[in-house]
């Protein structure tokens, strides 16, 4: 085992027993990327070549200089007996989407391949300032705008560890394939749809969704405003809490940041879960979804390992004390993805305006014979297809003669998502949930190339993880076994507004209680 | 011949004067600055900021909402408006759509009889239409075959204010805007100086026969810098309308523009559909909460408005319609008249006659603020009441206003240190007057002879040995006693 195959605060401990240094860790890391990434994802990268596609590639610019400096810093610390941060010396990777002073941050678009952010974000500059070693900026969809990462303008894109002829899921894929492959422990995601959850699962790893409000967004580059959520990927729940407690809080650049100071996870989370009541929901173990020529609504079962999974879960959790709530219904789960459908591309279609070739970005260089002109030209030619369908369906449901039966109407919806779970949450309900246990994607990882093209089926990818977005709760997604292709099967827990401090006691007594399973000894593929 | 009337609305953009822009902590005004350098990433829109809003901004636009009568919502939402412009930076206008911070309201315009078509004054009610907060956009020049773009104004707060159709002549078009920047300036929101762009403002004209209620179509004024181009342009377009429709042509919808130089209208571009702006809730700010006790705090100190002390004065003081206006024109000064006659205690129109004569010509002489001159409105009423009372005569109370207002000592300090004083001591001034008519012997044969205006000379003489302290009443009572 290699320092960077230990968890975050594994590698903190170490540090603080002086048994190893901030830049022997950031060494052992560089070695591990050199050794499993292949070449970053770059502009016009050429065709696959066979070494291609046993890589990773979740980086697109490795910060190394960055990340030595601030080693070397932390080292002085130590040597010093000054306290170097809870996450002092922890390499970690930040989705190109978060825009870092002085590095290309290029939301995998060619748009902004150029740009250079002239500012931190603020969940970025917290976990430096935590002591943790900013090492790159890894791979995404373009503009997060995807769940396998195949839209990145900057190929290769992302592989799953675990299966490199498979996605890593997305848009976070560069994030969970990084922390997978023990490129880092630790890495910064996004998710407005699923983004940290579902490549979560589908790379074995934890991901979480904070509250919308939890952490701040401010240098996160908006895909969809009112759902974007910053939060943490890691190998494990207690690395993970470390990660949101270090990241959240009130930030005086975010008006939508909560002002409820950020709880000490790390205190209570090996508390236990003794009388917490988990909720199933039928709702959860299927998925509904409109026939492309028809638009009449299919209903498809899970597949059964994955269910199976589920349900294991919920008996270890209640041989731990927990009371398992069956049959919760939640019945406008199935409304989640056409909501969301509207909304987001209604937000993205108004966030990607800034992007015209006037003030920074690709600008055309072909010959224009007016503004109007350079605005298209620019924006044809520096945006993928993704964000070029979003911003085409958000100016058409947004437009005057349609708001109030599309935007609208997915606003209403939204709000009856949201009813659902105040309902099972609510102390005084019937209910009275800590959380509800369900999947966190309706299938494992698929193949490269093997849904990239078709828009609807890849967004149902999102349809068990969207809700929570809608209804701005926690989430947090869990490796739950593998199936029967050796591919790692997530399972997610929802809970109420804050209450990620719950999330983590199940999610660490559930991952204390299955330690020994022996699909929790299998590596990813390319570690093997 | 058809009797024809304008149907006037203005679109006004006042912007605030906060310290910082309404989304982020650049200082707000940049008249003085160069191009782009007073800019941040928020207010240049780049990827990833947020805007978040200057609670300073809410509280200028409350204090206007109240001044203009118009309901206060308790929660207002902040929306996008988009469109793509290269001095937008980020695509979209932050502004408030149809949940904004006033609702309706009106203001009661005193239209003097000058501005009157029949020379009678009367009271116009202007109503509003839409009131609500908003970012400004930067600035677009043209080099050449070059676009510049200054960002300094990006995020620069307004309110943006619209009138109701219901101006009926480019009289009262000014007049509002005079009345509107007055009330800025009184409640302390804005400079609003049309010349800096702190107000700004664009007129929708059209016409109908006189005695009709119909809305016609209309044309849009823009690039109007001053009052009296506001009036000039919204005169030229009526005339022009009222010729075109005699003429059997149809009125288009058009946007023009006032153009400084050649004061003519130049037509921009047809305005044939209305752009769709395709607002939405800006999900990156929360709504506006104005809870009761905010809103209370804000509108604690609210002043009485200038048209209602303008009537007030008339009543309470007596004051003519002339030393209203011009003692209401600007709310220290009117302060400072107050405070005057409160300390003075006597007639409100001699408290206004010194002021509006000498007093305001020291103010703006020397750009004095009413409200910090050293010439405190005590130190005018002692000066009043030192007149009054006998102790100095008038024009040594005149002369002490500039005393005062330099020294910065009371006038009864500067009296007395440089003997200013009346002397009323019949011998003394007794002594001087036998003196004057023992140096004058061909004076006072004339006068013995019939000639009696020459007391004035005599009296003259006598305040002359005196350096004018003495009291000349006395002097000429004792010289009439020493001739008969």
């Amino acid at each position: 085992m290699e320092l960077c195959d230990l968890s975050a605060l594994e590698l903190t401990l170490l540090l603080r027993q002086k048994k190893t240094s901030a830049v022997e860790i950031l060494e052992s890391t560089l070695e591990r990327i050199g050794g499993v990434d292949g070449r970053s994802g770059a502009l016009d990268a050429g065709a696959l070549t066979e070494e291609d596609k046993q890589k990773v590639h979740a980086f697109i610019t490795l910060t190394d200089d960055r990340a030595l400096a601030q080693a070397q810093k932390v080292d002085q610390q130590i040597s010093k007996g000054e306290d170097p941060g809870l996450l002092a010396g922890v390499p970690f990777s930040v989705k190109d989407i978060f825009c870092v002073n002085g590095t290309p941050s290029t939301a995998a678009s060619r748009i902004l391949a150029n740009f250079k952010a002239p500012y931190t974000a603020t969940a970025v500059a917290r976990l430096e300032a935590a002591g943790a070693l900013m090492i790159g900026k890894v791979n995404l969809d373009e503009f997060t705008h995807g769940s396998s990462n195949e839209s990145s303008a900057f190929q290769p894109s992302p592989r799953n560890p675990w299966d490199t002829s498979r996605v890593p899921g997305g848009s976070s894929g560069g994030s969970a394939a990084s922390v997978a492959a023990g490129e880092v422990p630790l890495s910064l995601g996004t998710d407005t749809a699923g983004s940290i959850r579902q490549p979560a699962a589908f790379c074995g790893v934890v991901g979480v969704k904070p509250t919308y409000g939890r952490v701040s967004r401010y240098g996160l580059i908006a895909f969809a405003s009112s759902l974007d959520c910053p939060g943490p990927v890691a190998r494990t729940v207690t690395d993970a809490a470390a990660m949101l407690q270090v990241i959240s809080g009130a930030d005086e650049h975010d008006a939508t940041s909560a002002p409820t100071p950020a709880p000490d996870y790390l205190s209570t989370i090996e508390n236990g879960v003794k009388g917490m009541r988990i909720g199933l929901s039928p709702d959860y173990f299927k998925i509904t979804y409109p026939d492309p020529n028809t638009g009449e609504l299919l209903i498809q079962p899970l597949p059964a390992e994955i269910e199976k999974s589920v349900r294991q879960a919920a008996e270890k959790l209640a041989a731990l004390g927990t009371e398992i709530i069956e049959d919760v219904p939640m019945p406008n789960t199935r409304f989640g993805i056409p909501a969301y459908f509207v909304i987001s591309r209604v937000e993205t279609a108004s966030n990607l305006h800034r992007f015209d070739g006037v003030k920074y970005g690709l600008r055309t260089t072909a010959p224009v014979a007016d503004l109007t002109q350079m605005y298209r030209q620019s924006r044809k030619e520096g945006f993928g297809l993704q964000p070029k369908l979003r911003i085409l369906m958000g100016m058409y449901v947004s437009a005057a003669q349609y708001s109030e039966e599309y935007y609208k109407r997915a606003l209403r919806v939204r709000t009856l998502i949201r009813r659902d779970f105040e309902t099972i949450y609510d102390p005084n309900g019937k209910y009275r949930l800590d959380a509800l246990l369900t999947p966190t994607t309706p299938t494992t990882a698929f193949a490269m190339e093997a849904v990239y093209g078709n828009s609807v089926l890849m967004q149902y990818a999102d349809q068990l993880t969207v809700s929570s977005n809608h209804a701005g709760i926690p989430g947090i997604s869990l490796p739950a076994g593998l199936d029967e292709n050796g591919l790692p099967i997530g399972i997610q827990l929802l809970g109420a507004d804050f209450c990620e401090d719950k999330l983590f006691r199940i999610g660490r007594a559930y991952e204390h209680a299955t330690e020994n399973a022996d699909w929790r000894q299998v590596k990813p593929q390319v570690l093997r | 011949m058809t009797e024809y009337e304008a149907v006037i609305g203005l679109e006004t953009h006042i912007q605030l004067n906060t310290k910082t822009k309404v989304f982020c902590s650049c200082k707000a005004d940049s008249w003085f600055d160069d191009p782009n350098t007073n800019i941040c990433p928020v207010c240049c829109g780049l990827p990833g900021v947020l805007p978040v809003l200057n609670k300073a901004v809410v509280e200028k636009a409350t204090l206007l909402a109240n001044a203009m009568h118009s309901e206060i919502r308790p929660i207002s939402y902040f929306d996008r408006k988009n469109y793509f412009y290269p001095d937008l930076p980020k695509g979209y206008q932050i502004s408030q759509f149809d949940q904004s911070i006033g609702k309706g309201g009106y203001l009661d315009l005193p239209v003097p009889a000058n501005a009157s078509p029949d020379k009678q004054a009367y009271i116009r009610r202007v109503g509003i239409w839409k009131m609500h907060i908003e970012e400004d956009a930067g600035k677009t020049k043209t080099a050449g075959n070059r676009r510049l773009i200054d960002f300094n104004r990006c995020g620069v707060p307004l309110v943006e204010m619209v009138t109701a159709p219901d101006l009926r002549t480019a009289d009262e078009a000014a007049q509002y805007l005079t009345r509107l920047r007055q009330l800025l300036r009184w409640i302390g929101i804005s400079e609003a100086d049309m010349e800096k762009g702190h107000l700004r403002c664009d007129a929708n004209v059209s016409i109908r026969k006189k005695g009709e209620t119909v809305l016609n179509p209309k044309t849009e004024i823009k690039n109007v810098n001053s009052i009296d181009a506001v009036r000039e342009a919204i005169l030229k377009e009526v005339e022009r309308q009222i010729r075109e429709t005699e003429a059997g042509n149809r009125i288009e919808a058009w946007t023009l523009e006032w153009d400084e130089d050649t004061n003519t209208l130049k037509k921009m571009r047809s305005k044939e559909t209305e752009a769709d702006y395709r607002y939405f809730r800006e999900p990156d700010l929360l709504p506006i909460r104005l809870e009761d006790e905010w809103k209370q705090a804000i509108l604690a100190d609210f002043p009485e408005l200038p048209l209602e002390r303008r009537t007030r004065f008339i009543e309470q003081y007596g004051l003519p319609e002339y030393d209203a206006e011009i003692l209401t024109s600007e709310r220290r000064l009117s302060d400072y008249y107050e405070t005057t006659v409160t300390a003075y205690g006597g007639d409100p129109k001699k408290v206004s006659n010194w002021l509006m004569n000498e007093v305001l010509r020291m103010i703006n002489d020397q750009s004095l603020n009413p409200a910090e001159m050293a010439l405190t409105p005590t130190a005018l009423a002692s000066i009043l009441k030192l007149v009054d009372a006998g102790t100095i005569n008038i024009n040594t109370g005149k002369s002490l206003l500039q005393k005062v207002q330099q020294s910065g000592k009371s006038p009864e300090t500067i009296v007395a240190e440089e003997g200013l004083g009346l002397v009323s001591d019949d011998s003394a001034i007794r002594a001087v007057c036998e003196e004057v008519l023992a140096e004058s012997p061909n004076e006072v044969a004339a006068y013995k002879g019939g000639k009696v205006t020459l007391i004035g000379w005599f009296v003259g003489g006598v305040m002359k040995k005196m350096r004018g302290k003495a009291d000349a009443a006395k002097a000429k009572q004792i010289l009439e006693e020493l001739l008969r």
